[in-house]
């Protein structure tokens, strides 16, 4: 069993290790750029042996990055190695393979990151990355005196680092950045456990999920990728015949004429599933293709096997961490997880109102999987943050990301501003008790200020290409711009930097109005204040 | 589905109060103005199908409505300032309805969203237009449930009457008058379809699944078909066979009954599926001319909240019809109901634009509408519904039948205007008298 596993697994464990950027992507091709002369690069290692890099321009500016790189499983799965060593020291784009080292030291600023590896763990393990990054901080702040402003910056499962050593050092950085950042694990892995057990009820009733994971050691990695395998199936199965056929399970609905496809498309709108993909806009229509919410269907199955393979990496090493069972869904109500508007929108791709229906309520009697409550404590308090960082936070997601959904920078906006509100709220109340106008005037200084910024970059409108017979093509460039994990253009990520760089020198995040005209001149970059990506399923 | 406020618009507000406790005298003297509002223009977004195969007959709707505000302009616009309506095509995909209404809201920072059609496309954008407190006024839309409960969507309004209020009265007609047939319905499974079944079960005009009652997928009526529906109404012995659909779903199951020989002894179609022009362009795109499209919709029962296009001689299609001739710069400004309906939801949203006075906001055209809106009027023969409890636009509707020129005729005389809600109340007779068009055919507010 387990070499049937291996087999068919290895090509799922590729494909979501592309999204960890371990393994490159086809690429847009990366601008040329020339590393300037005189930069200093400094190797070495932290006190619990992980590597470290520092590299300091000649022409340093006093702003010090320190990059913290996402989720990498530390299991050597079939086809893959754990990364050893320092693999990113700046922010990396999967989509154009490369990162912005040389842009960021030609821009003046010094840069460093470290390997995040310890006791064999290389993903969750949130509070030792903490301390090493405060190490390397401290390090570097001795070695280079003129160090006048630290920003720490860190992407997809790096963010929860950035965010806990803001919380616990809060004098320490000055400005912090989130890119395609992991807000809430307990939020996300619900929503791919979720994806699981909605396959299992519409595909493949094999298919154990989330609840199969928790094994510790070979035994629990093995477990993980056979799932991983069953659902490999599903999908490539799909991506063949566009899930025309009709339902084959549950078998309340076998015959109803429901084709797979509605409830491929269900699922990813359940789950929130971006409807569009690297190369699927949710719009375009061709032969095959007759409806935008056909298209929107196979941009949730283009994305959907990236997030199960990252799924399943992070949901077995989250299970090592809490234990099994973290999974429990026998109070979901899947049909309050459909939005009308979802509904409304995608009604042609999921068969109208009575396959909705029908569907739905196959799933309001299905059997639900049960977990143990003390793993699920310890599984909605993993990595849980306050919010007390008062310091210039800026994020920086893409609208479709597959992977960690745009509604993660939503969710931490939206608790920041509740966590910032108690603040003022608290300020307001002292304020207004204060008798004189002396202790008023003084406690000015400390009124709690706004300092949170959430930029997205966007899709073109349409970007979908079709083959002579109208097939969607899905090996081309993905789009230039919105789609992908951890993948933006080198002038977005940019812009992002020298936006934290400005923020930890100001102490504050740029006006939007200010934001807006710079923003303006990134192509795809949003500049609408009030723009709101699709919110996370669980969104709290 | 949740609405959410614009958190950081509570944030400015939040600070605006701690700030005004500390510096009351550096406040600006004026409040900033509401996007969209200038000292000499406002502007209006539209968004609706202007290409593509949903677009016949709604492509007309906007032309319309350009044209009765640039009558508005021509007499000195509303309070000094002119109406700017900036349209865009979402070709009836709802991703190109978001696309297309962040570009109204960012790019040309419109005030207020009017006369948007499609429930499933403006279903897309309608949770999103109320988080940002945009008004989102006189929707083509007949789903009540954009409407019904303004807690959720507190900034949208009707443009027509309830799929629900339609059904009633449709459903009362039936029950009237035909009593002693076998009646089935033809739906898309959809909001406007539930909407419709809804209706029409309150008259106590029930169907069978599977027998009476034939559903199809909204959007494939024209790529697979309604033969296996039609098949099943006929197979059913059903003998008038409602259309809870739109005007290409109209199209496609009057030809294949056709072509199954199939002859209901009546048709009942529901407004937005009998719209003559949409319905002849349709079947003249396949082909068949226009006397046959024309013969084919004759007798066809329907329902209207307004005069009908042809009836010359009601003052406000003549006020209409002489403002589309000179205003109207579309490319088809052939006179019918869709430039009916967009003439009067440009009056409309004329009205409501004047009542709320020269200190024009959006929060105070939201409260115009619902405390005063039932008192706007318009062409049509039945007032608006407006209240702070509900949003629904025209609260009745008149019966007719189509004749040979493709008019709505109804089909008694003196014409009654029946009227009722999208709940569970009676069907009753609406005795309000719509007040006369001015002679400038211009709304005379307050």
């Amino acid at each position: 069993m387990k070499n049937i596993a291996r087999k068919s697994a290895a090509l799922l464990v590729a494909v979501g290790l592309i999204t960890t950027g371990v393994i490159a992507a086809p690429a847009h091709s990366a601008a040329t750029c020339a590393t300037p002369s005189g930069v200093q690069t400094v190797t070495g290692k932290l006190s619990n042996g992980a590597a470290y890099v520092m590299k300091v321009p000649a022409k340093f500016g006093g702003t010090f990055f320190f990059w913290n790189h996402g989720f990498r499983p530390s299991f050597p799965y079939p086809g893959y190695t754990p990364p050893a060593g320092v693999e990113e020291i700046t922010p990396y784009s999967n989509n154009r393979s490369a990162d912005v080292t040389c842009q960021m030291l030609r821009a003046g600023f010094a840069i460093a990151s470290f390997d995040r590896v310890t006791t064999g763990l290389h993903g969750w393990n949130t509070d030792a990355g903490v301390e090493m990054l405060k190490e390397l901080i401290d390090l570097a702040k001795a070695k280079y005196k003129t160090t006048k402003h630290v920003v720490v910056y860190g992407s997809s499962g790096g963010a929860p680092v950035v965010n806990k050593f803001m919380e616990k050092y809060p004098s320490t950085a000055d400005s912090a950045g989130l890119m395609a950042g992991l807000t809430n694990m307990n939020a996300n892995i619900q929503s791919a456990c979720n994806l699981f057990y909605l396959l299992s009820i519409f595909a493949d009733p094999t298919i154990k999920g989330c609840a199969a994971f928790g094994a510790k050691g070979v035994a629990g990695h093995m477990a993980a990728l056979q799932e991983l395998g069953k659902a490999a199936a599903v999908l490539t199965a799909w991506s063949q015949n566009l899930g025309a056929p009709g339902l084959e399970y549950p078998a309340a609905l076998k015959g109803s004429g429901i084709p797979q496809r509605s409830a491929l498309l269900l699922t990813g709108l359940l789950v929130g599933v971006p409807t569009k993909s690297a190369h699927m806009d949710g719009i375009s229509t061709s032969a095959v293709i007759p409806e935008q919410s056909i298209n929107a269907t196979v941009a949730i199955l283009e994305n959907m096997g990236e997030a199960l393979g990252t799924g399943t990496f992070a949901g077995q090493a989250l299970a090592e961490v809490v234990g099994a069972g973290f999974y429990d869904n026998t109070k979901t109500d899947f049909s309050a997880l459909l939005s009308e508007a979802d509904a409304g929108r995608f009604n042609l791709g999921l068969s109208g109102d009575d396959a909705i229906n029908a569907m739905l309520g196959v799933l309001a009697l299905a059997p639900r999987v049960k977990g143990d409550p003390a793993v699920m404590a310890k599984s909605a308090a993993f990595d849980a943050i306050t919010y007390s960082s008062t310091k210039p936070t800026i994020l920086l997601s893409n609208e479709a990301d597959r992977l960690v959904f745009a509604g993660n920078s939503q969710l931490y906006v939206d608790n920041a501003r509740a966590a910032y509100e108690a603040r003022l709220a608290t300020w307001q109340a002292k304020y207004d008790a204060a008798r004189t106008s002396t202790a008023k005037e003084a406690l000015i200084p400390s009124k709690p200020k706004w300092n949170t910024m959430a930029l997205y970059a966007l899709t073109p409108e349409t970007y979908t290409k079709f083959t002579a017979a109208g097939l969607p093509d899905l090996a081309g460039a993905p789009a230039v711009s919105g789609v992908g994990h951890q993948s933006f253009t080198e002038k977005q990520m940019m812009t992002w930097v020298r936006m934290l760089a400005t923020s930890a020198d100001t102490g504050r995040v740029p006006t939007w109005t200010g934001a807006a005209s710079q923003l303006a001149k990134v192509p795809y970059m949003n500049t609408d204040e009030f723009y709101q990506p699709s919110l996370l399923k669980y969104n709290k | 589905m949740q609405i959410k406020l614009p958190r950081r618009t509570l944030i400015v507000g939040a600070a605006a109060v701690a700030v005004s406790s500390l510096a009351i005298a550096s406040l600006p003297a004026t409040a900033a103005a509401e996007p969209g509002i200038s000292a000499t223009e406002i502007v209006l977004g539209m968004q609706l199908p202007q290409t593509g195969a949903a677009s016949p007959g709604y492509n007309k709707v906007d032309d319309a409505m350009r044209a009765y505000f640039d009558y508005v302009n021509s007499k000195g616009g509303v309070n000094g300032r002119k109406i700017r309506l900036e349209v865009k095509d979402d070709q009836y995909k709802a991703g190109l309805t978001i696309t297309t209404a962040s570009s109204l809201i960012n790019n040309e920072k419109v005030f207020a969203m009017v006369g948007s059609i499609g429930t499933q496309t403006h279903i897309s954008v309608i949770g999103d237009l109320n988080r940002r407190k945009i008004p989102d006024i006189f929707i083509n839309s007949g789903y009540s449930g954009f409407y019904t409960d303004p807690k959720k969507y507190p900034y949208s309004f009707g443009g027509l009457g309830t799929y629900v209020v339609e059904a009633k009265i449709l459903g009362k007609y039936i029950k009237e008058n035909f009593a002693d047939k076998k009646v089935g319905i033809l739906y898309q499974t959809d909001d406007f379809g539930r909407n419709a079944i809804q209706g029409f079960k309150t008259a106590g005009v029930t169907f069978e699944t599977g027998k009476t009652s034939a559903g199809f997928i909204a959007g494939t009526q024209g790529s697979v078909g309604l033969a296996s529906q039609m098949s099943q109404l006929k197979a059913n012995g059903v003998q008038v066979v409602i259309i809870a659909s739109v005007a290409s779903t109209t199209a496609v199951a009057v030809s294949t009954a056709a072509a199954l020989g199939y002859k209901p002894d009546k048709w009942v179609v529901m407004s937005v599926g009998a719209d003559a022009t949409t319905f002849q362009t349709i079947l003249g795109s396949k082909g068949v001319p226009a006397a046959t499209s024309a013969a084919l919709l004759t007798g066809i029962i329907s329902a209207s909240h307004a005069p009908a296009p042809g009836e010359d001689t009601d003052p406000y299609v003549v006020a209409f019809k002489k403002i589309n001739d000179d205003f109207n710069k579309g490319p088809d400004k052939r006179w019918d109901n869709n430039i009916l309906q967009g003439m009067n939801i440009a009056y409309q949203t004329t009205a409501a634009l004047m009542g709320v006075g020269k200190d024009l906001t959006r929060a105070k055209l939201v409260a115009y509408l619902e405390n005063n809106g039932s008192k706007i009027s318009s062409g049509a023969l039945v007032p608006l519904g407006y209240s702070k409890t509900t949003h629904e636009a025209f609260t009745g509707f008149w019966i007719g039948a189509y004749n040979a020129s493709t008019v709505l005729t109804p089909i008694t005389t003196p014409r009654v205007v029946y009227t009722t809600d999208s709940g569970t109340g009676p069907v009753t007779v609406s005795n309000y008298v719509r007040p006369a068009i001015a002679a400038d055919a211009l709304p005379k507010v307050g």
